[in-house]
């Protein structure tokens, strides 16, 4: 997914689509062990885990604020965070991402099923049951067919992630060719009586409850309609159903009044009466608002200068977590002067790092790295094969060595275009590459391009991209979800707006090492996540890209607003804030 | 006359056509702009990027989509947004429209009362040191980027003087009428203000000289021969004659804003009118919002251009044998 | 012949134009202000090497310079409360060390509003004389030959009147600036300055040749005109001794008036992020960068507003001198 820092000064929204994740990957330890890897890093939130419903500070209303709506409402349709973030007090599926502060949150537990999958037939079968007791927002009871038909509706209404994330499905590759004959009664098999699910796969998916967690998944009637629901909202779960939605001025969440607590962990009760999200105030202005105790959250980041401010005066409002992701820049290996893997390392050397951090808000909003894998992420090992004087951690540039590299490549004086999004961030730091290309004798030239077209065409070979900034955030905490999408041969599709390894990198002896990963995943993940951090070191070795820094998010509060948690899966946890 | 107006009709739909061919084929003249992939949604597999494809009618050729786009645009008025799936293109621009209009009436009257003020006060004062200092402002006026203004004037009322001077300005935004006819003015004082400073400079300009001619023509020498005083000369004759061509400017500029024009000072204070829905679109390419919105801008401007040819020939015959 | 097809205006009312602009005092200190703007937007490299001793399109993140004889960062990250945020060095107003203050790339901000002065007025003329240049070649064809040339050419004005210009300007703009354009042999890259150039002539077509094409209808029904059809001039001998004389001072008086609004949508489509891309600088786009920095170091913003203003002052005061000097009753849509 990605999650842009700031959009262009002053103009409209800039849709924070999720990225999906691809291919088959690691039987997570969520589903058996839990997946803990890594400390907990340096939250400013001082939330415990979970701790039972305080009934003494329900009641209020809840008002967040956004520029603009995010599109659609529909929860298998929608793929913004902005929604997805909603979702989690709306929606449920069979499975859910823990509801607490902190590392935890990264766990897999039972929701709409009694309890986690049974696996059997070589991790090609996952049996569940359903709960029983548990309504729609429209009083109708949850049933199996529910299920089966929401499974189906996935491929019907086109999900982003259909054929990414439940491809695997048997019957899944029919209902992609032809959505609208989509048969899937082999792959989710119900049985009514006894409330059983059985979903078969083609091929072992280790990956699937982290699948099954996420919104497309979500249960819904098995009336709902076969095309993307749009602004009509469709019954819920959890405990907060749709009161209203308008996209010009706000999205309402009401109390659900079906619903009662089932599982703290995997739903719990909300706080607030009510939760309305509304639009159209410009961020500068939604921040003064939250300041001063008119509304009590923005979803936007907030501007550049405003974050001083809120940093010294606001500072007991202000929540600051570190985000899994990681901003690089993707330099095309089958493009001169990137197909020298001489010259990617020497970028490699120069960029500097602590310069970018400074663009995106200083140290505090980012901290520099070096690896593929983002600090505190299954397999993350410190590392840096790019710094002044060696070392597992990055320091500073080094320039020397890098033009070094360049004289020997013999490049110098090539001409190279940087491709960037418009926004401020991504401009600056654009600016910034420009600058230094030059200084390392090549003819920089730098584009910055509609954030909203930037992702997509950067990923076409027939754009000729030489080197683009771009970021990748995690869908779900797998190793996987960034070596395996971002540098396997299987992510590149020449020609196709869809070719997610933006680099074209493609080795056979890194994609052998990743496939013998994810084998071991299935029975051993501490070896695995050891195996995940040598393809890590094999993949930098190469340069195919430079990360260049991993974020945080500021989340401002106002005053009045108590129980700040936040998921390292879907952020805030908006259902748990109180105001009373 | 019938046939003067029946043909300018005609010129009409021809323009309205020709802007939607135009911004249809810009829009798929640029790279990358293709919908599917961002339709389907980040690294979507290659089979649902064609599934998206096939359901948009991405995969027809040109003719055929737009001619469906057309239809959906007009006939079923059905047409959803590209980037905001779901989102319909017809009521968002109904939404955008009461806002702008909102910030365009209340910004011509202003200019209106100042431009005309100023323009009548300088032709009056000719030669006096008043003149040219009207003048300057006039220009001041006219030469001052109103983007740049509009936030000078937000850096001072949000920021540097909200402390005290401006303690009273309500944050940026907009409140409909019907919700409390006092914020919305308060809300839109400043957007007002900065939209009528360039337009009041502009019809301030105009008057003016406009006026300066009248003064000279035979039937002003006449009046002032029969004795009619200067005041009387100056608003009965002159300022009469000058209102002409100024009242065809205003039909203009008040069409093309209407159309969005004031995209500059709604991107500025943050108000969702129909400039910056159509602005937001273009930083999206976000194709049916661009089509509606252009051509509901092209409406006002043709409607506009019309009335006041149509206006014209009503005074003057010989205009419509032109 | 040549007693038939004398000009209606001869060197006469040119001369006697510049006669009275000499005498209009506004119009003369606004010239004296437009020759010191250009002289210190083209003395920007000196400004540059040897008074600030920065180069002003080097980011310098990292850098330090003296304010005060302290050495200071040019960008500070913040130290009180969380230390959120990054703030650029303010006006030192010492024109050796960031006289206006730094942007967020750590570039001086004087050196670069030099610098953005020229791009800036480069396009603002380049656009008018473009522009003026062809609508005056299709004001006349349209307004001297009429018949099926004229409705063609008229139409494609119409639809052109009828595209609010900041709307074509932006999506012409949004097309061009990711792939450039190729027209016959020449090729203007993505990110080159003649790319605003060519879409504010472009868009401003009509606003010119509309009134040129109404002045060549009412020459045409001179009798001068009609004489020389009369004794059998060709086409191209009428357009070229008597049409044109006769509407060039229009296109003159049109011209700085024309140069004002070019800038003035130049600065605009670059505040919108669609007009001179970095690491080149307008007055628009140094507006643009500062934008982010508003509310902590507004100088960034103010001061190219005020010297876009400044110049768009004495190029519409000018224009009006040359107006009132040429052909007082010419105007122009957008500056009255």
């Amino acid at each position: 997914m990605t999650r842009p820092w700031r959009g262009p000064a002053v103009t409209g929204p800039i849709p924070r689509r999720l990225r999906a994740v691809a291919v088959a990957a690691a039987l997570c330890l969520a589903v058996t062990t839990g997946c803990s890897s890594g400390s907990g890093a340096d939250t400013a939130t001082g939330a415990t885990g979970s701790v039972a419903f305080q009934p003494q500070h329900q009641g209020g209303d809840l008002k967040l604020l956004a520029k603009s709506a995010a599109g659609t409402l529909d929860p298998q349709v929608n793929y913004t965070l902005q929604y997805w973030q909603l979702y989690q007090a709306l929606y449920d599926g069979l499975l859910a991402f823990k509801k607490v502060d902190g590392q935890d949150s990264f766990t897999v537990v039972p929701d709409l099923a009694e309890a986690l999958p049974t696996v059997t037939d070589d991790g090609k079968t996952y049996t569940f049951t359903l709960r029983k007791g548990v309504k729609f927002s429209n009083g109708a009871d949850v049933t199996v067919d529910d299920v089966a038909a929401s499974f189906k509706r996935i491929f019907t209404v086109s999900s982003p992630t259909a054929g990414t994330f439940y491809n695997g499905i048997v019957g899944a590759a029919a209902c992609l060719a032809t959505p609208t004959a989509c048969d899937l009664s082999t792959g989710v098999v119900v049985d009514k009586a006894s409330g059983k699910i059985v979903i078969h796969l083609v091929a072992a998916d280790p990956e699937l409850p982290y699948k099954l967690a996420v919104p497309h998944a979500s249960i819904l009637p098995a009336g709902s309609p076969a095309k993307d629901a749009g602004n009509a909202p469709l019954p819920t779960t959890g405990p907060y159903s749709v009161g209203s939605y308008d996209p010009n001025t706000a999205l309402k969440l009401v109390r659900n009044p079906h619903y009662t607590e089932w599982s703290h962990d995997a739903q719990p009760q909300g706080y607030s009466d009510t939760i309305t999200e509304s639009f159209g105030l410009t961020v500068e202005a939604a921040v003064t608002a939250v300041e001063n105790n008119q509304a009590d959250w923005v979803f936007d980041p907030p501007p550049a200068d405003r974050l001083n401010e809120i940093g010294t005066t606001y500072a007991k409002q202000v929540h600051v977590n570190p985000l899994t992701a990681m901003f690089y820049l993707a330099m095309n290996t089958r493009l001169a002067p990137f197909d020298n893997v001489k010259v990617r390392q020497a970028i490699n050397f120069a960029v500097d790092r602590a310069a970018a951090v400074k663009l995106y808000g200083g140290t505090n909003l980012a901290a520099p790295v070096c690896t593929f894998l983002p600090p505190n992420f299954p397999g993350h090992v410190d590392d840096c094969q790019y710094t002044a004087g060696g070392g597992t951690t990055w320091t500073a540039p080094d320039l020397a060595k890098a033009k070094q590299l360049i004289q020997e490549s013999g490049t110098a004086g090539m001409e190279v275009g940087i491709v960037t999004q418009d926004d401020e961030v991504n401009k600056s730091i654009g600016e910034y590459l420009q600058s230094l290309l030059t200084q390392l004798g090549y003819k920089a030239t730098l584009k910055p391009i509609s954030a909203n077209i930037q992702f997509t065409y950067i990923q076409n070979t027939s754009n000729k991209v030489q080197i683009s900034l771009t970021s990748w955030y995690q869908d779900y905490p797998a190793a996987s979800d960034f070596l395996n999408v971002l540098a396997s041969c299987a992510s590149f599709t020449p020609g196709s707006d869809s070719s997610i390894n933006i680099a074209g990198f493609c080795d056979k002896t890194v994609d052998a090492q990743m496939q013998d990963a994810l084998l071991t995943e299935r029975t051993d993940p501490a070896a695995a996540n050891a195996k995940w951090a040598q393809v890590d070191k094999a993949v930098m070795a190469q340069a195919p890209i430079a990360p260049l820094f991993t974020p945080k998010i500021v989340d401002l509060v106002s005053s009045r607003v108590g129980n700040y948690q936040f998921s390292k899966q879907f952020y805030m946890l908006v259902s748990q804030l109180w105001t009373k | 006359m019938l046939r003067f107006t029946a043909r300018r009709i005609g010129a009409a739909v021809f323009v309205l056509v020709s802007i939607s061919i135009l911004v249809f084929l810009i829009f798929f003249a640029t790279p990358g702009v293709d919908p599917a992939a961002r339709i389907a949604g980040r690294n979507a597999d290659q089979a649902t990027l064609a599934q998206v494809r096939a359901e948009f009618g991405l995969d027809q050729p040109l003719p055929l989509r737009y001619v469906l786009m057309m239809r959906h645009l007009f006939v079923d008025r059905d047409l959803t947004s590209f980037v905001n799936r779901g989102v319909r293109v017809i009521p968002q621009i109904a939404q955008a429209v009461p806002v702008t209009l909102s910030l365009v009436l209340g910004a011509a009257v202003i200019w209106m009362v100042v431009g005309i003020g100023m323009g009548t006060a300088a032709a009056a004062w000719r030669g006096r040191a008043v003149d040219p200092f009207i003048v300057l402002l006039g220009v001041i006026g006219v030469s001052t980027p109103v983007y740049w203004l509009g936030e000078v004037v937000n850096l001072l009322t949000q920021s540097r003087l909200h402390g005290n001077v401006f303690a009273w300005v309500p944050p940026l935004g907009y409140v409909p009428l019907t919700e409390d006819p006092g914020q919305w003015a308060l809300h839109l004082l400043f957007p007002w203000l900065t939209l009528a400073t360039l337009y009041a400079g502009i019809y301030a300009r105009v008057v003016r000289s406009e006026m300066l001619t009248a003064l000279d023509e035979d039937y002003v020498r006449t009046a002032r021969a029969k004795g009619v005083s200067e005041r009387r000369i100056l608003i009965r004759h002159a300022l009469r004659c000058s209102l002409i061509p100024v009242v065809s400017l205003f039909g203009l500029d008040f069409g093309a804003l209407v159309g969005g024009s004031a995209l500059l000072t709604e991107v500025v204070f943050g108000l969702p009118g129909v400039g910056r829905l159509t602005y937001t679109a273009l930083e999206n390419l976000d194709l049916p919002v661009i089509l509606g919105t252009v051509l509901y801008a092209a409406f006002f401007v043709v409607l506009a251009n019309a009335v006041v040819d149509i206006g014209y020939a009503r005074l003057d015959p010989r205009v419509s044998r032109a | 012949m040549d007693e038939v097809t004398v000009p209606l205006r001869s060197q006469g009312p040119w001369r006697l134009g510049l006669a009275q602009l000499r005498r209009n005092t506004g119009a003369m200190a606004s010239l004296l202000v437009l020759v010191v703007v250009v002289l210190a937007c083209l003395l920007a490299p000196l400004y540059a090497s040897a008074v600030a001793h920065t180069d002003p399109f080097a980011s310098n993140i990292s850098g330090t310079t003296v304010v005060g004889g302290a050495t200071v960062p040019v960008l500070a990250a913040s130290d009180t409360g969380l230390g959120l945020g990054v703030t650029p060095i303010g006006p030192t107003w010492d024109p050796a060390h960031y006289f206006l203050g730094s942007d967020n790339q750590g570039r001086d901000v004087m050196a670069r509003l030099l610098y953005g002065g020229r791009d800036s007025l480069l396009i603002g003329f380049a656009a008018a004389l473009l522009c003026c240049v062809a609508a005056t070649v299709v004001g006349v064809l349209a307004g001297y030959f009429g018949g099926v040339l004229d409705a063609v050419l008229a139409r494609v004005l119409d639809v052109l009147w009828a595209f609010p210009v900041y709307l074509l300007a932006i999506c012409l703009s949004v097309v061009l600036l990711t792939e450039g354009v190729t027209i016959g042999p020449v090729t203007i890259g993505a990110g080159s300055l003649w790319l605003p150039v060519l879409i504010i002539a472009l868009v401003y077509v009509p606003y010119v040749a509309r009134p040129l094409r109404g002045q060549v209808l009412a020459l045409k029904e001179k009798e001068f005109v009609a004489a020389a059809v009369g004794v059998g001039a060709s086409d191209l001998r009428i357009m070229r001794r008597d049409v044109l004389p006769n509407v060039l001072p229009t296109v003159v008086v049109f011209l700085p008036l024309m140069t004002a609004l070019a800038m003035l949508t130049e600065s605009a489509l670059s505040f919108l992020s669609v007009g001179v891309q970095p690491p080149q600088a307008s007055w628009g786009t140094i507006i643009n960068d500062g934008l982010g920095l508003l509310y902590t170091r507004p100088a960034v913003s103010i001061a190219p507003g005020i010297a876009i203003a400044l110049t768009a002052v004495a190029l519409n005061i000018f224009g009006d001198g040359i107006r009132d000097a040429l052909d007082p009753r010419a105007r122009l849509r957008g500056t009255a």
